[in-house]
């Protein structure tokens, strides 16, 4: 078990390079033709997507263990492994990784006019580096490809951002990176003591530093906290939202931030799972307010962008709860919501951008009645909206009632009345209403009474051709989640019952 | 189970009707919208956007000459005037006659098809003893590790049944007269859209198979809500307010609220018995009340009629969401900017009643709280949900009195009778619930249409005289017309004489006249409460009482609205409405008449009162029963509820009459009859003693002012603080641009200028430089460039050398 | 008679050296300071012999050093020549005493 060299996830995760050796190979022979490297660079993604298609047509859903395993030594001094593979926990983001930077990359074929080749190089390591950091199993190698996803998303927010991007772009790594130093202490001390890096590895030697988990979680939980963002570290989220181009914002929302949501389930709970029930209320709590707060402070948002943005905050909250519930449906509902919010906020913020783009202001009081020239437009917003509002048959509803059921069956993890914190987080799904509602209705309801509007084209083919992509998941989701619970149904199942005997041979 | 294989086209035929206008609708009904290249469609956008403009333009010159009745809190929003208003100024039509019929055909036909299949699986019941099945589709919520499994999957039971009758029969009939209503809008497919969109999740709510899918239903009809109150989204009131933007936000938020306690009642019954499909929870409830074991929650022992007294309190407050009750209430007024139709259809006729409905469903987990309350163990929250519909039906009637306009008052009327229907099912008679939301579908509708009929009329009328008279001389008049207000109105009776005669139907049956169905269904609920064996007496006081009010203000509209003389010349010119919308009146009418005859009780001294069956007596609680198990439960006893059929009781039934009787005639002549009321005057009964200024507090609508004067601004204001000063000012920018990034910045600063400017490069860099130099400049000195000294040096130190290896070393 | 012991060499040696490097140190003439160098290798030279003969060195290697030592005196000679005669052509004069670029 463990051991061999499939390869399909080395292709897998290294695929988007193939895309930037070609672009980066294009200038001797063709000066700067950007059309050409825009269809690389959606190729290349298509191409992903694909493979990662064929990655779920060889994962089996009937096993926890780690599968399509790819292993080598790496540093043999260290025990190092170059260790990658997949399994329930990460199946799902894998997938979600390939599909929303396919369409972020496509997204972006009008919006970005100048420094083209630059930024699809990006664009493109950033896809490999996410995929690395979803299935990377060894820790090593983990923290390589944590940080470098932090390189090409600095660029994009500070090349190819708004007017504060270089504030943005310089707070985003610093904010981010100094989460990840203590995770590093962390992944050192127990590489050290155990002589390995890899995950497996460690879980089973845990016992030679289970006295000082409380402190290695504390490591690993900074790190993921600020990634996800869990209040009250989500100050860097709103300034590199509304400063990153549309892209960008679509795959910081979409896949960056369920990086810190996967590092919780993926190493703290099984290496540290007595800690993770120590902790689970503090966290729970810190989540309820993340998922209230997030709410209110969106309501009063004048910037559709921030509001979008704060909104992630809310959302995450509810993820955090589902994990922290420690519970199968806490913890399948998290995996479930992290997909959700990744599709509803993506397309959210690709709805944002085909405004922009147009007007070239965010401001909401700009907006007002844009529904009588967009018709297709605004329905579908209407819909993307109401998903991300949680209603019943979207894919929204799916995941918050998961981990809301989950969360009143939190006895174990969170005292004796569980209640109070489902009931907390359930006023989420008023406050949701209320602050998307009126986002909706400021900028698609109302008298169209600026002249400016006036002129708004709707959507054109390839814009609703992406915007068709997120809804078919969006509708799909919400209507028969079955296969998206069963692929991650044994795996959940296998951690939680872990966590929870673990928890229970304390004295 | 095949028998009922066919209830999946229940759903599909409304879905496929969605589709249809969504994708196709527009281009049937404004053709010139597409016939051009692309290109041509921000041309043809910009069109229909002048068109409007110019509408609200009217409308805010409308606004400047009116003296605001500060009585009348709601502005009105009127919803008639804007398509008028487009086909008499601009002497045309915008839509496609034939795509319009296409549109609202193709529509209604679905409609009327999904109440085909609620025919077709009447008589299957009919067929098969009555007996109920589940229909499943597919799976929905598949989680093996929680054990949480939920299908998609449809309840054929009576009561399914029933509800799919009502909502499709009623909701065909208005989607034909929205045909008519509608024609010329230029959104006139998306109405139709939204209506089908409507149909679709209502049937869902009504034909789920368990709690959550009911859910789905329950949200998407709150949705449709939102979207039909918002049709006419871009209209604005005097202020420059969208008054129909929030209105629909109003509704949406509301319901929300009633949602959240839905979803921590869905999650405590699955915790509780591990399903959330009605039979199985039904089963064990029973099974565990029965053998008084007590479930396993929280990792601790309950009661479980602790657990549903829970549930079933939460319920309350999510029917109080969706059917308008106290203190929920407050989105149903609002919500009469939607069209006329919709207000008909979602906001009397089906969505609202779907509260009711999930009580009735849910009768098992009340009665089994109803029991175990009277030992005096639980909350008593059937009780509660008792009083909670009884001080709605009263209040919301009282706020009905001095409503001028038309919709209004029909508007907080169905507030009124829904808390009939609420007291009802809290009473535990939830055949009579059933009995009266059905009466109560066909009589609100009809009402509804009706005075969408007059509106339309009297819309018409004042257009006409924009055609016959000179504007100037209407000039002063002008200002503060507004076609809903009953003040305009009079006469009426000659000018719509077929809108007259339903209408009055309408109102004998709302007011509980015999024999209409009013009488029957709301009789039942008195009959039950003054029953001194249930112990609601109280409630029989409060609804009685709201029983007069309803009498006495269908009694003032109806005097107001038809009789009299016109008083304004709109009313005048006022046309009867076409057939196509007076001929689902006239069903409707008809069914008002008649639905009483479904449910007849025992008559006492004539009837003698068997055990079952009932014969054509109790039709609808024959019917029902089947799909109500604590009906049976009650028969058997084993709720230690004797279970009694409803008897007529002479005296309610004739007290009621009396004074719905007495009500109408003090409204029809004592009180409106002296002198018409005028436009911008008081109301004549704010003058009588004592009982004028109780009315007058309540038309402040007390918790209406209190949400949207205190709540909401309060909420904004805090979301403002939290957002800027609490986020923004603090957080983002003093602890963390000010604190962290600052007191950084200033200590490197301080590093980079102090520490190592002067420090590191200036004490140890350029000093070691300095010092350097200073003894550079000494030895120098040496340096002669003499090669003599240099020998010399050579050869002293030669001689030290040989002097330390002689002397010292050796 | 008296033998001609090893101390007479070595005194010989001595005064030859301390000839030479009186010359070196109190001569200004470039020549005569490179003569004087000469001086001092010689009576290196001869202490080298006479030692090799007293000491009874089978090999030879006071002897072998001399050679050596010539040796390096003649690259000497030829190296320490030209740059005289490069200082010359610079100063016109081969007098050391104007001849201190080196000062520090």
């Amino acid at each position: 078990m463990n051991v061999g060299f499939d390869g399909i996830l080395t292709l897998l995760t290294f695929f988007p390079l193939v895309g930037v050796v070609i672009i980066l190979l294009l200038k001797p022979f063709d000066r700067e033709d950007d059309e050409l490297i825009k269809k690389i660079a959606v190729g290349t993604s298509v191409a992903t997507f694909i493979i990662s298609l064929f990655v779920l047509g060889s994962y089996n859903p009937g096993t926890a263990n780690l599968q399509l395993v790819d292993r080598a030594v790496w540093i043999d001094v260290l025990n190092i492994h170059y260790f990658l593979a997949v399994d329930g926990l990460s199946i799902l983001m894998v997938l979600l990784t390939t599909f929303i930077s396919m369409l972020a990359i496509a997204g972006s074929w009008t919006a970005i006019g100048e420094q083209v080749k630059q930024y699809y190089v990006f664009m493109l390591l950033l896809e490999a580096g996410m995929l690395g950091v979803f299935l990377a199993q060894d820790l090593f190698l983990f923290y390589i490809f944590w940080e470098f996803t932090l390189v090409p998303m600095y660029f994009l927010i500070g090349i190819w951002g708004g007017k504060e991007r270089v504030y943005a772009s310089i707070k985003f790594f610093l904010y981010t990176m100094a989460g990840s130093l203590l995770m590093l202490l962390a992944i050192l001390y127990m590489g050290l003591t155990n002589d390995t890096f890899s995950v497996p590895d460690l879980i089973a030697g845990r016992a030679a530093f289970a006295d000082v988990q409380t402190w290695l979680f504390l490591g690993f939980a900074i790190a993921f906290a600020i990634k996800v963002p869990l209040f009250p570290f989500h100050s860097w989220l709103p300034d590199a939202h509304t400063q990153a181009p549309t892209a960008g914002s679509i795959i910081l929302a979409g896949v960056l931030l369920k990086m810190g949501t996967y590092g919780f389930m993926r190493f703290n709970l099984p290496l540290f799972p007595e800690a993770s029930d120590l902790f689970a209320p503090l966290i729970a709590t810190l989540a309820i307010i993340g998922i209230i707060y997030g709410a209110i402070v969106s309501f009063a948002q004048r910037d559709v962008k921030r509001l979008v943005a704060y909104s992630s905050v809310s959302h995450l909250g509810f993820v955090m709860l589902g994990i922290f519930s420690l519970t199968e449906a806490g913890l399948q509902g998290a995996i479930l919501q992290g997909v959700n919010h990744g599709l509803s906020t993506g397309a959210l913020f690709y709805l944002v951008g085909v405004l922009y783009e147009q007007r070239h202001t965010r401001e909401m009081s700009e907006y007002g009645g844009v529904w009588k020239v967009m018709p297709i437009f605004s329905a579908l917003t209407l819909i993307i909206t109401l998903s991300s509002m949680g209603l019943p048959g979207l894919n929204g509803f799916v995941g918050e009632f998961t981990i809301l059921l989950g969360s009143m069956g939190a006895y174990e993890a969170l005292g004796p009345n569980p209640w109070i914190y489902t009931a907390f987080a359930t006023t989420g799904v008023i406050l949701a209403a209320v602050y998307l509602l009126w986002m909706y209705q400021r900028v698609f309801m109302g008298p169209l009474d600026n002249p400016a509007n006036q002129t708004l084209e709707d959507v054109n083919t390839g814009q609703l051709a992406i915007i068709l992509s997120f809804l078919l998941f969006i509708v799909w989701i919400g209507i028969y989640p079955a296969p998206f619970f069963e692929l991650m149904n044994d795996t959940v199942d296998f951690w939680i019952d872990y966590v929870h005997t673990a928890v229970a041979m304390v004295p | 189970m095949t028998e009922y294989a066919f209830a999946p086209l229940l759903l599909l035929f409304p879905l496929i009707g969605v589709l249809f206008n969504a994708l196709f609708g527009r281009r049937f009904v404004q053709p010139a919208l597409y016939e051009g290249e692309d290109q041509e469609e921000p041309v043809a956008h910009d069109h229909a956007t002048e068109v409007h403009v110019d509408v609200y333009e009217v409308k805010t010159e409308a606004g400047e000459g009116v003296d605001v009745d500060h009585e009348e809190v709601d502005v009105h929003v009127h919803d008639a005037d804007a398509h008028g208003a487009l086909d008499q100024q601009h002497g045309e039509i915008h839509n496609d006659p034939t795509g319009e019929r296409w549109s609202g055909w193709f529509a209604s036909l679905m409609s009327l098809s999904a109440f085909g299949v609620a025919v077709a699986l009447f008589f299957s019941l009919m067929g098969h003893d009555f007996h109920g099945a589940v229909v499943p589709l597919f799976d929905w919520f598949r989680i093996p590790a929680a054990d949480f499994h939920v299908p998609w999957a449809m309840q054929i039971d009576t009561l399914s049944v029933t509800m799919m009758l009502v909502v499709t029969g009623v909701g065909s009939l208005i989607h034909i007269y929205s045909i008519g209503y509608m024609h010329g809008d230029p959104n006139f497919s998306r109405f139709f859209t939204y209506l089908n969109l409507f149909l679709f999740f209502m049937l869902i709510l009504i034909s789920a198979n368990n709690y959550l899918m009911l859910f789905v239903g329950w949200e998407g009809v709150g949705l449709c809500s939102f979207l039909l109150i918002g049709f006419w989204f871009d209209r604005v009131d005097d202020d420059g307010v969208p008054m129909n933007a929030n209105a629909a936000r109003k509704a949406f938020v509301a319901n929300r609220v009633g949602d959240f306690a839905m979803i921590l009642a869905m999650i405590l019954l699955f915790w509780t018995f591990h399903t959330l499909n009605f039979n199985p929870i039904f089963d064990e409830a029973i099974h565990l009340f029965e053998e008084g074991q007590a479930v396993s929650l929280f990792g601790m022992q309950f009661s479980i009629a602790t657990v549903l007294a829970a549930v079933t309190t939460l319920f309350l407050i999510g029917a109080a969401g969706k059917s308008a009750q106290i203190p929920l209430y407050v989105w149903l007024p609002d919500a009469m900017a939607g069209p006329t139709p919709v207000s008909a259809l979602i906001h009397a006729a089906t969505m609202v009643t779907s509260g009711i409905y999930l009580i009735v469903r849910s009768n098992v987990l009340f009665e089994i709280v109803r029991v175990a309350a009277e030992a005096g163990d639980v909350f008593p929250a059937p009780t509660l949900v008792a009083y909670t519909g009884a001080i709605t039906a009263l209040f919301a009637g009282l706020i009905a009195f001095t409503r001028f306009d038309i919709k209004k008052v029909l508007a907080y009327s169905t507030v009124s009778q829904l808390g009939f229907m609420v007291a009802a099912a809290g009473m535990g008679i939830y055949v009579a619930a059933m009995f009266h939301l059905i009466t109560h579908a066909f009589f609100k509708a009809l009402l509804f249409l009706g005075a969408g009929s007059v509106i339309h009329g009297v819309e018409h009328g004042h257009h006409s005289l924009h055609d016959h008279l000179q504007h100037d001389d209407l000039e002063p008049e002008e200002h503060g017309f507004d076609p809903q207000d009953m003040r305009v109105m009079g006469g009426l009776r000659h000018q719509m004489p077929v809108t007259f005669w339903v209408y009055l139907i309408g109102a004998l049956a709302l007011s509980g006249i015999f024999p209409l169905a009013g009488f029957w269904s709301k009789d039942e609920i008195l009959a039950h409460a003054y029953n001194p064996d249930y112990g609601f007496f109280p409630v029989y006081i409060i609804l009685t009482l709201a029983a007069i009010g309803t009498a006495f203000y269908m009694g003032r509209q109806v005097k107001m609205v038809f009789f009299g003389e016109p008083r304004h010349p709109a009313a005048e010119e006022a046309h009867e409405s076409p057939s196509i919308m007076t001929i689902p009146l006239i069903i409707l009418a008809v069914l008002a008449v008649v639905a009483g005859a479904i449910n007849i009780p025992y008559i006492p001294f004539l009837q003698e009162v068997p055990d079952h069956p009932h014969g054509f007596n109790l039709l609808l609680e024959q019917w029902l029963e089947h799909s109500i198990p604590s009906f049976h439960l009650s028969a058997e006893g084993l709720l230690n509820m004797p279970y009694k059929p409803p008897v007529f009781s002479i005296f309610v039934g004739a007290l009621s009459l009396l004074l719905a009787l007495g009500a109408f005639f003090l409204a029809y002549s004592v009180i409106y009859g002296k002198r018409p009321t005028e436009q911008h005057e008081e109301d004549p009964i704010r003058e009588v003693p004592v009982f004028g200024p109780i009315i007058s507090a309540f038309g402040v609508l007390p918790l209406d002012t209190l949400y949207m004067r205190y709540l909401i601004p309060g909420f904004n204001r805090f979301a403002d603080w939290a957002a800027y000063r609490l986020d923004w000012a603090f957080w983002h920018d003093f602890v963390h641009d000010n604190l962290i990034r600052d007191f950084f910045v200033g200590f490197s600063r301080f590093a980079s200028d102090v520490l190592d400017d002067r420090g590191v490069d200036g004490a140890l860099v350029e000093g070691s430089a300095r010092f350097t130099r200073a003894v550079a400049g000494v030895l120098r000195l040496t340096q002669t460039g003499y090669v003599r000294n240099y020998a010399l040096g050579l050869f002293l130190g030669v001689v030290v050398l040989l002097a330390y290896f002689l002397l010292v070393a050796g | 008679m008296a033998e001609v012991t090893i101390e007479w060499y070595i005194a010989l040696s001595t005064v030859l050296f301390t000839i030479g490097a009186l010359g070196v140190l109190m001569r200004r003439n470039a020549i005569i300071i490179f003569m004087s160098i000469e001086l001092m290798l010689n009576a290196a030279n001869l202490a080298f012999v006479a030692f090799a003969r007293h000491l009874g060195d089978e090999l030879l290697g006071g002897q072998i050093f001399v050679f050596f030592v010539m040796t390096v005196a003649a690259a000497e000679v030829a190296v320490g020549l030209a740059l005289i005669v490069a200082i010359f052509r610079s100063k016109q004069s081969i007098n050391i005493d104007e001849v201190n670029v080196l000062k520090g």
